[in-house]
């Protein structure tokens, strides 16, 4: 049929590019979202997790006697007890591209790793009482000197994991290339400073957690998750429990955010699903949020080793980014052998360089493990972005211009970074055009002298970014729209999404509407069922948009035209001189001679005598997308700070983010996937830090101590959106991530300016401020 | 991260709040507010197993005005102190602090004994009642004392009550018809928060404008509120034109030896006492040389 390439829509898009009403809002503002920890299961038990209070150590025994005495318990499992029922722990990205380091386990089971590793597993009627029954576990550490600090481990001769000999856990570099040292030995200037950020968080609001229920007579699994990756959880149950996936059921009703931290099924999540088969009760394990801060993985303490070579125009002729991460102990599945290549291959970013190399280093500790988090390559950013300012500093030139003089512009497209990325399709020129008037750079320095005359240090600082959106490899490549319009005429879409806060829901519904012809009230998006939904990559990776986007329209296309040849049919007209208004369909010129397309829906299911020779009944269509290549989306940042000279506390008075996704699908929904991004980065610069002793204990381990944003240390931000169409269908590029990738540096520098000194590293807590200023003159 | 069990006594007198105290000893703790002691407890940081709740004892919940004094019961809501008219006018200083502590649903449970009894060296009350010589009402077996503020508070979440002791009321003189000017001041990571540092001052000037009394107390300085006695004394007798008050700030700053931790290095807090000193005490003067026609 040549209606699958039919256009999106006859008429003008009704939906997209609108801040329609989100449907997720009802029922989330009214407090009825569904969340796993809403739902009880008849007969249902609760688990609860002993964890190892030091950072490195053997365990000598275990005595649980007193714990299995106490009322209301269970059953106690050690590593002992279940770790032999896990069949294989493997994420479907590690099977994908392998990994280095121990086979995890779901308990520890002869040494822990961390502060916060599960050990011994208690099940009881409730929380509670399995609580309860942890203190009376008699566990016995022999402890062993931790590693903590990744700048020094590599020296260090104790080992996270002594079977590995090394406490480097993978290194990548890039080609030598002869022409990067002439470049860097050729230099006019060389600018080199070592960047560094600390350790901060994921912290969804909804914890992780999970109800578990195995049904012996059919052999199921049914589990309620708060996922990202609905399909990922239940590929990875196949593995772990050695029975097919067809018998495994993973339900995400809401969940409350993620931000990369439910993309991969938790050793927890593990020991539970083992348990729950084994004793045959359905199991809830809700992680608190003590346990979230100290075991749910983490992210973003690493560092870069930056060298810029410039010409005499300061235009950048090479690059070298050396970056080290720390990846705790026990790192997500998969993810201890190639995260930081991306930082490596990012790092020219926005801008014109000839040359470039990398190298990248991953490095364990015993800290809790890394794990994505929003943006898990942007140390490419924070580093380049921090150094644009530091490198305009120390040459005497401004900010605005050095950016200016080496950012790729439109007139550059297509184009090829050093590191082999191909950027099209970008206006990455024009966004910094935009944020500069907008914010009014000139007019902000005139006003920066005078606030510096009367004792206020006022900065602005700009950040520049390309972000490569729906760009992981795997099943995140593709991605699944089912559509299938009922007999009523209203449309359910089903889309492998996670739906964790992105407006799926929403989004997902316009673009169909618009593609189909038909009310948005009439479109309703599912996922997050795995019985309900096609496979499908789920949320992560700004993907949605670009990926269930063009399944979207791939699926709608398809089944427009079905119901177009179908239209005709009854019509007695050619389909191509048909359109659709509103659920209408109508000869193009006679719009009084019509059907309505609760009609021919009704018709295609109700009535198969009269469907066209040899058309299928029913109107169902379905396809997959697969990505072609990284679609990039560009943005720059910029911000305005105010240090208090008494207090050290910083204020953003404003921010300002011109970004360009292209093609818009929900203003509102754009914006609130920036502002979430944009408010991780005030939080990780200004308040975040994950921190440890030189123990390894970790120090922030509740909300008091581990300083999250409010509302009142948030401005309104601004935005001014560019639309440079991709070349996929619908356009879109993703946004998902840019938002906490390019803030951090945005507001580093803006307080570098307001202080008129280096600062190449965080947080900038107001002590940590106080104690830089007080260190040391501008280098 | 659920509380260990607990039973809960509910008296409705405070001869019933002692026996129940005198009867659990040291298993038994009062729950007033409990925005201090649940999360403990869900923590597991602390465990009783007896809780007495004195949301149902008599004569706890009233703030009353007489001659010179406020007398507010210990199981007064936080946020009725921020509210209280008889408080905004006769000692304002009381709600400004009370303002600083927590969130507005923080306050909304939390109670100024709570606060006072808990004795958080970090907590604005327990501060306010030490530059403002507040008495504490407390009732034991053996009947009922009065513990002056000076020596109430001995140490982190350390007070002179004893186990089978509950208090009953705070008493806060009022400077009515005086040139006095209070004020409370502090810096914390989000507004919410802990303070990282924080001072009070009540200065009160004679009809020539002459300093002749000061108070000045800090929080976050020390294991529990701190007097600064050298500085009020340089203060004392002396009219406000004539005193280099940084200098004076910047020196009992330096003698202090505040907590050190991620939130704040040592340094970085004497750095704020210097600031904050010196704030308050321009501010309390200032406020006094205002209150002329009192």
């Amino acid at each position: 049929m040549s209606a699958t390439t039919s256009p999106p829509a006859g008429a003008t898009p009704r939906y997209i590019g609108q801040a329609v009403a989100r449907k997720e809002d009802p029922r989330l503002l009214t407090g009825q979202g569904e969340y796993v920890d809403d739902l009880s299961l008849q007969g249902m038990l609760h688990v609860a997790f002993a964890r190892s209070p030091h950072a490195s150590a053997l365990i000598r025994s275990i005595d649980a006697s007193a714990a299995k005495e106490l009322e209301g318990v269970r059953a106690v499992l050690t590593g002992a007890d279940l770790n032999g029922d896990a069949h294989e722990m493997k994420s479907s990205y590690e099977v994908l591209i392998g990994s280095v380091g121990p086979v995890l386990e779901p308990l520890a089971s002869a040494r822990v790793k961390y502060v916060g590793d599960p050990v011994v597993m208690v099940i009881a009627e409730s929380r509670a009482i399995a609580e309860d029954a942890i203190e009376l576990l008699e566990i016995e550490y022999d402890p062993q000197t931790p590693v903590i600090g990744y700048e020094t481990s590599l020296a260090n001769e104790t080992l996270v994991h002594p079977e590995m000999k090394t406490n480097l856990a993978s290194v990548l570099t890039s080609e030598p290339d002869p022409a990067l040292d002439r470049a860097f030995a050729n230099a006019v200037h060389i600018v080199q400073e070592t960047i560094r950020q600390h350790r901060y968080i994921n912290v969804p609001m909804e914890t992780r957690g999970l109800i578990a229920s195995w049904h012996s007579g059919r052999g199921e699994m049914t589990f309620y998750s708060a996922t990202q990756l609905p399909n990922e959880f239940r590929t990875f149950t196949t593995r772990l429990l050695a029975i097919p996936e067809n018998k495994i059921r993973v339900i995400a009703r809401d969940v409350g955010g993620g931000f990369g931290q439910k993309a991969f099924v938790g050793r927890e999540e593990a020991a539970v699903l083992l348990a729950a088969k084994r004793i045959g009760r359905p199991l809830k394990w809700i992680e608190d949020r003590w346990e979230n801060l100290v075991s749910a993985n983490h992210a973003r303490e690493e560092l870069v080793h930056v060298r810029i070579a410039f010409d005499a125009d300061y235009r950048i002729t090479a690059v070298f980014c050396d970056h080290e991460e720390d990846i705790g102990a026990l790192p997500a599945s998969g993810t201890s052998l190639t995260t930081g290549q991306m930082v490596g291959m990012m790092f020219p970013g926005p801008y014109k360089i000839p040359h470039a190399g990398y190298s990248t280093k991953m490095i364990w500790t015993n800290t809790c493990g890394r794990l994505p988090y929003r943006g898990p390559w942007m140390m490419e950013t924070v580093a380049r972005e921090i150094m644009i300012d530091i490198a305009a500093r120390r040459l005497g030139i401004d900010a605005l211009e050095l950016r200016r003089r080496n950012t790729i512009t439109e007139a550059d497209m297509p184009y090829t970074s050093a590191t082999g990325m191909s950027y099209d399709r970008l206006s990455i020129d024009r966004t910094l055009e935009k944020v500069a008037a907008g914010i009014d750079f000139e007019a902000f320095r005139i006003e920066q002298g005078e606030a510096r005359a009367a004792g206020r240090l006022i900065g602005i600082g700009l950040s520049h970014l390309v972000e490569p959106t729906a760009a992981a490899g795997g099943s995140f490549g593709i991605e699944v729209a089912n559509i299938r319009m009922q007999p009523s005429g209203y449309v359910d879409v089903y889309v492998g999404t996670g739906n964790h806060g992105q407006g799926t829901e929403t989004t997902m519904a316009q673009i169909v509407a618009d593609t189909l012809g038909i009310e948005y009230e009439k479109v309703f998006v599912h996922d997050g069922d795995t019985d309900m939904v096609p496979f499908g990559g789920g949320s992560g990776a700004s993907r949605t948009a670009v990926l269930a986007g063009a399944a979207c329209h791939a699926a709608g296309a398809e089944l427009r035209g079905k119901i177009v040849q179908l239209a005709a049919h009854y019509l007695e007209a050619a389909p191509e001189d048909l359109e659709i208004n509103s659920g209408k369909i109508s000869v193009r010129g006679t719009p009084t001679h019509f059907l309505e397309m609760t009609e021919v829906a009704f018709k295609a299911y109700n009535d198969s005598p009269s469907l066209p020779p040899g058309m299928s009944p029913g109107l169902e269509a379905t396809a997959r997308h697969a990505a072609d290549g990284i679609t990039f989306a560009n943005a720059t940042h910029a911000c305005i700070v105010e240090v208090d000279p008494k207090t050290y506390r910083v204020k953003v008075l404003r921010y300002l983010v011109s970004s360009d996704c292209g093609v818009v699908i929900n203003p509102a929904v754009v914006e609130g996937q920036i502002a979430g991004g944009v408010i991780q980065g005030i939080g990780g610069v200004l308040f975040e830090h994950f921190a440890y002793d030189e123990n390894g204990n970790p120090l922030t381990t509740t909300f008091m101590d581990y300083l999250l944003p409010t509302a009142a240390d948030v401005p309104t931000i601004e935005y001014a959106h560019l639309e440079t169409p991709a070349k996929g269908p619908g356009g879109y590029k993703g946004v998902g991530e840019g938002g906490a990738i390019a803030s951090p540096p945005a507001i580093v520098n803006a307080v570098a300016d307001a202080l008129g000194m280096d600062l190449p590293s965080q947080p900038l807590s107001p002590s940590l401020l106080f104690a830089m200023v007080n260190r040391a003159p501008t280098s | 991260m659920k509380c260990a069990p607990f039973r809960v006594e509910l008296p409705s007198t405070v001869d019933e709040v002692v026996a129940a105290l005198v009867e659990h000893g040291e298993d038994a703790k009062i729950l007033a507010g409990g925005q201090s002691l649940i999360p403990m407890l869900a923590m597991r940081l602390a465990r009783f197993d007896v809780l007495i709740d004195v949301h149902h004892v008599d004569g706890l919940a009233s703030i009353q005005l007489d001659q010179n004094t406020i007398r507010i019961g210990s199981r007064v809501r936080q946020s009725e102190i921020e509210r209280s008219d008889v408080i905004k006018r006769h000692l304002p200083v009381l709600a400004e602090a009370t303002a600083l502590i927590g969130h507005f649903q923080i306050r909304n449970r939390g109670t100024i004994g709570g606060s006072l009894v808990h004795a958080d060296p970090a907590a604005e009350y327990p501060a306010v009642a030490l530059a403002l010589g507040a008495t504490f009402e407390v009732t034991g077996p053996a009947g009922t004392r009065v513990i002056p503020a000076a020596d109430f508070f001995l140490g982190y979440w350390t007070t002179a009550l004893t186990d089978d002791e509950v208090l009953v009321a705070i008493h806060f003189p009022i400077p009515e018809g005086k040139r006095v000017g209070m004020t409370v001041k502090e810096v914390a990571r989000r507004h919410g928060d802990f303070a990282l540092a924080g001072a009070v001052a009540s200065i009160g000037l004679d009809p020539s404008g002459a300093i002749v009394e000061t108070a000045i107390a800090l929080f976050s300085a020390a294991d529990q509120p701190l007097r600064l006695t050298e500085m009020e004394a340089a203060l004392t007798g002396h009219s406000p034109d004539s005193l280099d008050i940084p200098a004076l700030s910047a020196a009992a700053a330096a003698g202090l030896a505040p907590g050190d931790d991620l939130h704040g290095s040592a340094d970085f807090r004497r750095h704020l006492f210097r600031h904050l000193i010196a704030d308050v005490a321009a501010e309390a003067i200032t406020r006094a040389q205002e209150a002329t026609n009192v």
